[in-house]
């Protein structure tokens, strides 16, 4: 009894400390806590997906042209803020190179054309829902776009024995965050439309920390000393599909991909 | 012992691999069994995807140009679970292998057998069996 | 300032209730039914997700040697005995099977290599269960196909005849990875990798992620209704529902295209999922279609948790298959061609 009036003395004094700092140094404890699960984590099940342009362009610009004259504007680039703090993504400079070769032939190279997984970080700010079901052990992400999919191991942390798409996710909780590090990654993805790419060096670190009932902010750290001179951050709210019967939909995109992949393979009429 | 028990959990399942409708159809419209290959070269790259892993070898030939070959092998799933991993086929290993030749015409085969140079055996194999009825 | 102060003594009372909560040893969970649960004070009991449902998570392997349709002249025996289910297994360790067995890939005249280079060891083949067939009952076969089903698919394989190299559209789906035998549903024993399947479940969802070509269902367990008619989906449209420690899986919702044993768009699948050990699990499937067979037909299959972890099947983004089958087909067209014909 003792030790338990002890410990919640302490337990609010170190509250009331907090509590000042938070007042008198500008808030960095968060302001919401969620609701737990049955095994007392942050509840993060549920459909989520990203209101902005990152697919379009990581960085900020103004509304351009799409690649399609027959589109017109129904298929142009939205102007956008941009989600990279500090608005630099900082290429090496050969590199750089790279992403311009890259935003000039976009379509005939991005990997989305093909229907190819789009990778992480790519994968959160798709225009597309994903979906979050959350056991101790495993956290899966469930993405609507090309059925792509990942495993976060919230155990001990494992390594993989090789590349993939989808990467290799070792998460752990930090308070309320879920913090996920993502490795073994392969070099074929793209960060978005406009020629963003990467090496097979590739090292992210994702945070999601809820918001409110209904907002995530995601946070991804990226870092590739093979194209990148140091790590840069993107970060941006992820908003719940609250309507009622919300689900995450069959996207087999294979099949709209096939004619621009094996068109010319097919038999000569 | 632990490798001795993913070794044996591959068996089981590699065993058990029923052979899917298309396997059968797929193997004959793409190697083709008349077309037997025999090469040894030297290992430039090995692509660790799905649905096969690739290994792409130099391989000398006797007017002494070099032809580069791609070896088609199981998915790496597979190999993964005997214990393999992305550092197991270093470049510039010598392997031979026997095989098929691709239906194109191609420099490509399937990897019916691979050895090292030691004659130490690594075998990738097929994922597709040559015959069994075709499953609805 | 003087508004912060009630904040402050707020977050300070709700600071000291955490606190104190937290002193609180963790709630030992009660099972939900319990009621049901057998009066044997040692029976097994099915373990509780955090939500308080039946725990079906972790890695599954279907690996069998029970072949899907029963073998001719066993009539209606359902089950072997024990001294029979040796035997069959003795033989089959022997690479001497029958239809009493599905081996696969191991039958003598399909090897192409030899498997003891794969570390092969036949003492593990087995049973993962007494059935002779997986599809269960009296006849323990898949019923006879309707003639209206038949002249539909012959149509079909009609159509594509003299065609079948002519473009992508006339390949198989699994060759264009839209759709791998291994991941399509019902899900049946089959290849090693094609076979591991990954259950995780959160707050009202349960998914399954089958390795072959990351196939994954995310399955509400709300009992709610199906999508909308018109949205027809390749692996259908599931929604599931508890019955006691039984999860029941319901799909409808099937294209026309979706090729399950030449049946329709009019497929109706029923899976449960029973969790019955540690280390078992027990999928059952329904299937029915009224246009392609007389009656619904039912499988039972055993399965067994392993070891993972499933590794990423990305299919599409290396497929060769169909290129180099397009390839040699166009090359043998060329040559054709070159001969005059």
């Amino acid at each position: 009894m003792q030790k338990q009036f002890r410990n919640v003395v302490v337990a609010s004094m170190a509250a009331a400390i907090v509590l000042l700092a938070a007042m008198l140094g500008g808030a960095q404890a968060p302001a919401y806590r969620a609701p737990r699960t049955g095994d007392g984590k942050p509840n993060l099940n549920g459909i989520w997906q990203a209101l902005n342009e990152a697919n379009w362009d990581l960085q900020g610009h103004a509304a351009g042209h799409g690649p399609v004259a027959a589109l017109g504007a129904a298929f142009s680039l939205p102007p956008s803020l941009g989600v990279v703090e500090g608005d630099e993504i900082p290429y090496l400079p050969a590199a750089a190179a790279k992403k311009k070769e890259n935003q000039a032939n976009w379509t005939k190279l991005d990997p989305e054309v093909k229907c190819y997984l789009p990778g992480v970080p790519r994968a959160a700010y798709l225009p597309y829902p994903f979906q979050i079901v959350q056991g101790p052990q495993n956290i899966m992400m469930a993405y609507q776009y090309a059925g792509g999919v990942r495993i976060i191991n919230m155990g001990p942390a494992t390594k993989a024995p090789g590349d993939s798409w989808m990467g290799w996710s070792n998460g752990r909780w930090e308070g309320e965050t879920l913090v996920v590090d993502v490795t073994s990654l392969n070099d074929q993805t793209w960060f978005d439309r406009a020629g963003n790419f990467h090496s097979d060096a590739l090292h992210v670190v994702e945070r999601y920390t809820p918001r409110s009932a209904d907002t995530l902010m995601y946070e991804a750290t990226i870092e590739d000393p093979k194209v990148f001179s140091r790590p840069w951050k993107i970060s941006m709210p992820l908003y719940r599909r609250v309507e009622k019967n919300a689900r995450i939909l069959e996207y087999k995109c294979v099949e709209f991909a096939e004619e621009l992949l094996y068109g010319p393979l097919s038999k000569k009429p | 012992m632990r490798t001795k028990l993913v070794v044996a959990v591959t068996a089981l399942g590699l065993l058990l691999m029923a052979v899917p409708a298309w396997a059968h159809h797929a193997f004959a419209a793409e190697f083709d069994q008349n077309k037997p290959i025999k090469v040894q070269g030297s290992v430039v790259k090995w692509e660790l995807t799905n649905p096969h892993s690739w290994i792409h070898i130099d391989v000398k030939g006797a007017d002494g140009k070099t032809v580069t070959w791609m070896i088609e092998g199981a998915s790496p799933n597979n190999l993964y679970r005997l214990g393999l991993t992305k550092e197991s086929l270093p470049p510039g290993s010598v392997i031979s292998v026997e095989g098929y030749q691709a239906k194109d015409g191609s420099t490509r085969a399937v990897g019916r057998n691979i050895v090292f140079a030691n004659g130490k055996k690594f075998f990738l194999g097929l994922s597709e069996a040559e015959s069994g009825p075709a499953k609805p | 300032m003087s508004h912060r102060l009630p904040a402050l003594a707020v977050g300070l009372a709700v600071m000291i209730v955490v606190a104190l909560l937290a002193q609180l040893p963790a709630t030992a969970q009660t099972p939900a039914s319990a009621a049901k649960a057998p009066a044997a004070a040692k029976a097994w009991m099915v373990p509780r997700a955090p939500d308080g449902k039946p725990d079906l998570q972790g890695i599954w392997s279907d690996n069998t040697l029970t072949p899907l349709e029963r073998p001719k002249g066993l009539g209606a025996k359902e089950f072997y005995t024990d001294q029979e289910l040796a035997e069959n297994s003795k033989k089959a360790r022997e690479g001497n099977v029958g239809e009493e067995g599905e081996l696969g890939a191991a039958r003598p005249n399909a090897v192409r290599y030899d498997l003891e280079l794969y570390g092969f060891d036949p003492s593990k083949l087995r049973y993962t269960s007494k059935r002779t067939s997986l599809i269960v009952g009296p006849e323990g076969v898949v019923p006879p196909m309707l003639p209206g089903a038949r002249e539909r698919n012959a149509e079909i394989t009609a159509k594509n005849k003299g065609h079948e190299f002519d473009s992508y559209l006339n390949r198989p789906l699994s060759e264009r990875c839209i759709l791998m035998g291994q991941e399509q549903i019902p899900m049946r024993p089959g290849a090693n990798e094609g076979n591991l399947l990954q259950i995780v479940q959160g707050q009202g969802y349960v998914s399954l992620l089958h390795e072959i070509d990351h196939s994954t269902r995310v399955i509400p367990t709300d009992g709610r209704a199906h999508v909308p008619q018109n949205i027809r989906l390749w692996q259908g449209d599931s929604v599931g529902h508890w019955e006691g420690d039984t999860l029941v899986v319901d799909t409808t919702n099937f294209t026309n295209r979706t090729p399950f044993r030449g049946s329709s768009e009019k497929l109706h699948l029923i899976e449960r999922f029973t969790r019955t050990a540690d280390n078992t699990m027990v999928y059952q499937f329904t299937v029915e279609d009224p246009t392609t067979w007389a009656k619904p037909w039912t499988a039972e299959i055993a399965w067994t948790k392993t070891k993972g972890p499933v590794y990423e099947w990305a299919c599409h983004e290396g497929n060769t298959m169909i290129t180099t089958i397009l390839r040699g087909a166009r090359v043998a067209d060329a040559e054709a061609a070159k001969k005059g014909k």
